[in-house]
């Protein structure tokens, strides 16, 4: 049976590292993009079974991003966490989104490792 | 007196008296005889003033000298002691022949009249005192934003404009603001209030609370507007810096949950690295970890930078080589967003004494203002910024000039006013307040060139050699 994959998007590379490494320890395959329009692209070369995915972010913000993936059918389905460090923030975002379903998970920095394989693992049923 | 004249006489509201050539009174009605006693053989100044000898000016005597009827006012004083205003006519009688024989004096009570004058004049004398002299500034307005009067602090502090519209005394702008309490007070007739920036005579910007209220004329209608305006900008100065503090600690909180975020994965790949023995995991994971304290280090020297005034790290820093590094600190942010970056250096502008880390943080502030100011400017094609760098015996000059949105006059005058930003959402309003923190901890300054929508020219000028910044009023 193949690995599980989970794109991972944040602009900051330590955090980019931290996720893979844990989550490749904990048998998922990664993909990193450090912003929503290389999260955009990764997502033309293959779809992921789940995405982590910041909200400030350069180029293309996760509010933008996660508008774009919900609202296209061949995407929607992919659940996604939202990992942010300002609660505000992921205020703002649920109460920015409208027209689009709520986050399937989220989680506040700094992520604590168990937490996230905790959530992912719910998430896709392992 | 022959009847029925003598009815008349007596019933007059006034003291009525007829006077001969000597100035005795010879008749005189009842109420005269009732408030200043027995006339008979007594002279007029006697009864009605107390007086040994006649008055310095005498009507009674004129109007027997010339025939003509006169009139002014005296102060008399009453047989119980009560003193008396009145106003007195004189009108010579006349016999057959025309010839004057005695003078009939009427004097009118106005004792009421005259204190409710002196009352009136006394408030209106408090009234002045007041709205000349109250700490704050006082205009009134027509419905045309004329000022028609304005207080002393008023006066002194934004120039004698009466006449002129009250936009161009306070903002310098050509036409009205919006919102306008003063219009909203006409509009309604309602008390509003209202917080505005606005410029002195002296180029100083002040935050003043505006307040207007209406003035009624007789019937009721509003005439003019009263605008009372309080100088609070040193409140708003400290207000400025506890929310300064506020806004760091916000913003900084976010950092430090990413590097955190960063520490726990290099903390991680550490602990996997001993588990397994794996080298490489444990030096990549090491490394994470030094990397974010040194971050964390980094940030904690620019919170305590921000948040306290703390004196500059003084050094003797070639400004060349200052500049290059802002330079290539921003020019990937002007490629990216496509927008010219022309740097044009003095090789020869020298060394100066200053905080390297402030003054870098200070040049790329400004670059990158300019480059936003460029990136929201939807009006041309192409956008540059260029940044120049000179130096004299005395100063070295940083110039960073943009042709992106400009700034109107009341914008350029805000400009370094902590979070005012003309970047809509997008600018947190703290960039300029922090340069032009920095650029006074040097003993410098900047200036502003701008007009709206053709760009702005900052010049930072900052001395080369370190000064005593005691004296310096850094805010």
């Amino acid at each position: 049976m193949s690995k599980k994959s989970i794109l991972i998007i944040d602009d900051e590379p330590d955090t980019l590292t931290f996720f893979s490494n844990i989550l490749e320890d904990n048998g998922y395959n990664t993909i990193t993009a450090d912003n929503g329009e290389t999260g955009l692209e990764k997502l033309n070369e293959t779809i992921p079974d789940l995405i982590t995915l910041d909200i400030t972010m350069p180029e293309m913000s996760g509010v933008k991003y996660y508008r774009t993936i919900k609202g296209n059918e061949k995407w929607k389905s992919i659940p996604i966490i939202i990992i942010t460090g300002i609660s505000d923030e992921f205020q703002t975002f649920i109460s920015s989104r409208k027209q689009v379903p709520p986050p399937e998970g989220y989680i506040s920095k700094p992520v604590e490792g168990s937490e996230l394989i905790n959530l992912v693992k719910k998430l896709l049923g392992d | 007196m022959e009847f029925p004249f003598q009815q008349y006489f007596e019933s007059m509201p006034c003291y009525l008296t007829v006077q001969n050539r000597d100035l005795k009174v010879i008749l005189a009605n009842n109420k005269f005889v009732t408030d200043f006693g027995n006339y008979k053989d007594r002279y007029c100044y006697q009864v009605y003033k107390h007086r040994a000898d006649k008055c310095e000016y005498c009507a009674v005597e004129k109007t027997f000298r010339d025939g003509v009827s006169l009139s002014s006012e005296e102060l008399v004083q009453c047989l119980n002691g009560r003193k008396v205003s009145v106003i007195i006519n004189t009108t010579a009688i006349r016999d057959d022949d025309g010839d004057i024989v005695a003078v009939m004096e009427m004097s009118t009570d106005v004792t009421d009249i005259k204190d409710l004058q002196r009352e009136f004049k006394e408030n209106q004398e408090r009234y002045k005192m007041l709205f000349e002299e109250v700490p704050c500034f006082i205009s009134i307005q027509d419905k045309d934003f004329n000022i028609i009067n304005a207080n002393r602090l008023h006066r002194e502090t934004f120039g004698c404009y009466l006449g002129c519209k009250c936009y161009e005394v306070y903002k310098h702008r050509k036409e009205e603001c919006y919102p306008c309490t003063v219009r909203r007070t006409f509009e309604d007739g309602t008390i509003h209030r209202h917080e505005e920036v606005v410029t002195t005579l002296d180029g100083r910007t002040i935050n003043c609370m505006v307040h207007t209220a209406p003035i009624r004329d007789a019937n009721g209608k509003i005439s003019h507007v009263i605008e009372m305006s309080l100088d609070i900008t040193e409140l708003r100065e400290l207000q400025d810096q506890l929310t300064s503090i506020g806004l760091l600690i916000s913003s900084i909180s976010h950092g430090i949950k990413g590097l955190l975020n960063g520490l726990n994965g290099g903390i991680y790949l550490v602990n996997k690295g001993i588990e397994n023995d794996n080298k490489e995991r444990l030096t990549q994971g090491w490394e994470i970890v030094l990397r974010n304290i040194n971050r964390i280090k980094s940030m904690v020297m620019d919170i305590l930078y921000y948040a306290k005034d703390r004196e500059p790290f003084w050094e003797q820093v070639s400004a060349l080589e200052l500049a290059n590094q802002a330079c290539e600190s921003v020019k990937d942010k002007a490629i990216e967003l496509k927008i010219g970056f022309i740097c044009e250096l003095d090789d020869n502008a020298g060394d100066f004494d200053c905080d390297r880390k402030a003054v870098r943080a200070l040049l790329i502030n400004l670059i990158e203002n300019s480059i936003d100011a460029c990136r929201i400017d939807k009006s041309k094609e192409n956008h540059t910024v260029k940044f120049q760098l000179f130096g004299n015996d005395e100063n070295i000059i940083f110039k960073i000039i943009d042709n992106g949105i400009g700034m109107d006059r009341e914008t350029r005058e805000k400009a370094f006013s902590l979070f005012f930003s003309s970047k809509g959402g997008e600018g947190t309003g703290l960039g300029l307040f922090i340069a032009n923190k920095i650029t006074a901890a040097h003993g410098g300054k900047i200036e502003i060139q701008s007009e709206l929508k053709k760009g702005s020219e900052f010049t930072v000028t900052i001395p080369k050699r370190s000064i005593d910044l005691s004296s310096i009023d850094i805010k």
